[in-house]
């Protein structure tokens, strides 16, 4: 039997490397590459602690359909917006994206 | 076995997740995400929750990995690999992600687990459908109004302008 904390250390792991990449990304879409994999480090949290400590109604489950429908409603919009950037601006990086400060 | 295939699985996922930040192509990225959902999907099988792990395949690397290629494709001429993608303040990233994981890696060696008792009974898909019907109705039928927002904003922001 895996202990518990193995998992976690996993999902920390996935974590900080989602981290990294929306840190170092110039690239847009690379940023959500990399909000999807912090939100993937959330969900293997709550799936781990919803077999080991045996909730009653599912709820680390049921909790981590609720993220991963967010995160489908989430990366749409994101990515239709770097679309309408992209056809106003052509541009695709995040130091081109000057419009607040002009 | 058992443990050895999670050691495989949880590989894998650490492997493909960091080619996944770091490939200088951005449609790499996104085949390497794609690899790396559906090895999370396998620890969702892992830890007995197959359902979660069928809708993990289903809407992340059919759904969510399609439109980013879409939107890649979309946008090809600026991923371009002669194109410097990675920002300058890397350096500093690096620092700050590595002095993260340390202290997170930290903290969770020193709780102490064994306090918690552990019970790893199984969720059947049974009983998620049955929260998502009683206790958890609300919450779902917000999720429905949040997908439908999504879906008209993205026509709405989609639409060319005349």
């Amino acid at each position: 039997m895996i202990p518990l904390v193995y998992f976690i250390f996993l999902s920390a792991f996935l974590f900080c490397v989602g981290i990294y990449g929306a840190l170092t990304r110039r690239n847009v879409i690379g940023i959500l590459v990399s909000i999807e994999l912090i939100l993937n480090a959330a969900n293997i949290n709550l799936v781990a602690f919803n077999k080991y400590l045996g909730t009653p109604d599912g709820m680390g489950q049921v909790f981590s359909l609720f993220v991963i429908a967010i995160a489908a409603a989430a990366s749409v919009v994101g990515l239709i917006l770097i679309i309408a950037i992209y056809r106003d601006r052509k541009a695709l990086f995040t130091d081109g994206f000057t419009l607040m400060k002009e | 076995m058992g443990d050895f295939v999670f050691y495989f699985i949880a590989l894998c996922t650490c492997v493909f997740s960091v080619l996944a930040v770091t490939q200088r192509d951005i449609f790499h990225c996104a085949l390497w995400l794609a690899l790396t959902l559906m090895s999370i999907s396998g620890v969702y099988f892992y830890l007995d929750a197959a359902f979660l792990g069928v809708v993990q395949i289903l809407v992340y690397v059919g759904g969510i990995i399609t439109l980013f290629i879409f939107a890649i494709k979309l946008t090809a001429h600026m991923n371009d690999t002669s194109i410097r993608q990675t920002s300058k303040q890397w350096v500093i990233s690096v620092f700050v992600t590595l002095l993260l994981l340390l202290v997170l890696f930290k903290v969770f060696a020193r709780t102490s687990w064994a306090e918690i008792i552990l019970k790893t009974d199984s969720t059947s898909i049974n009983q998620i459908g049955l929260s998502l019907m009683t206790h958890y109705a609300l919450p779902f039928e917000f999720m429905s109004v949040i997908l439908l927002a999504a879906m008209v904003g993205a026509i709405v922001i989609g639409k060319e302008k005349k």
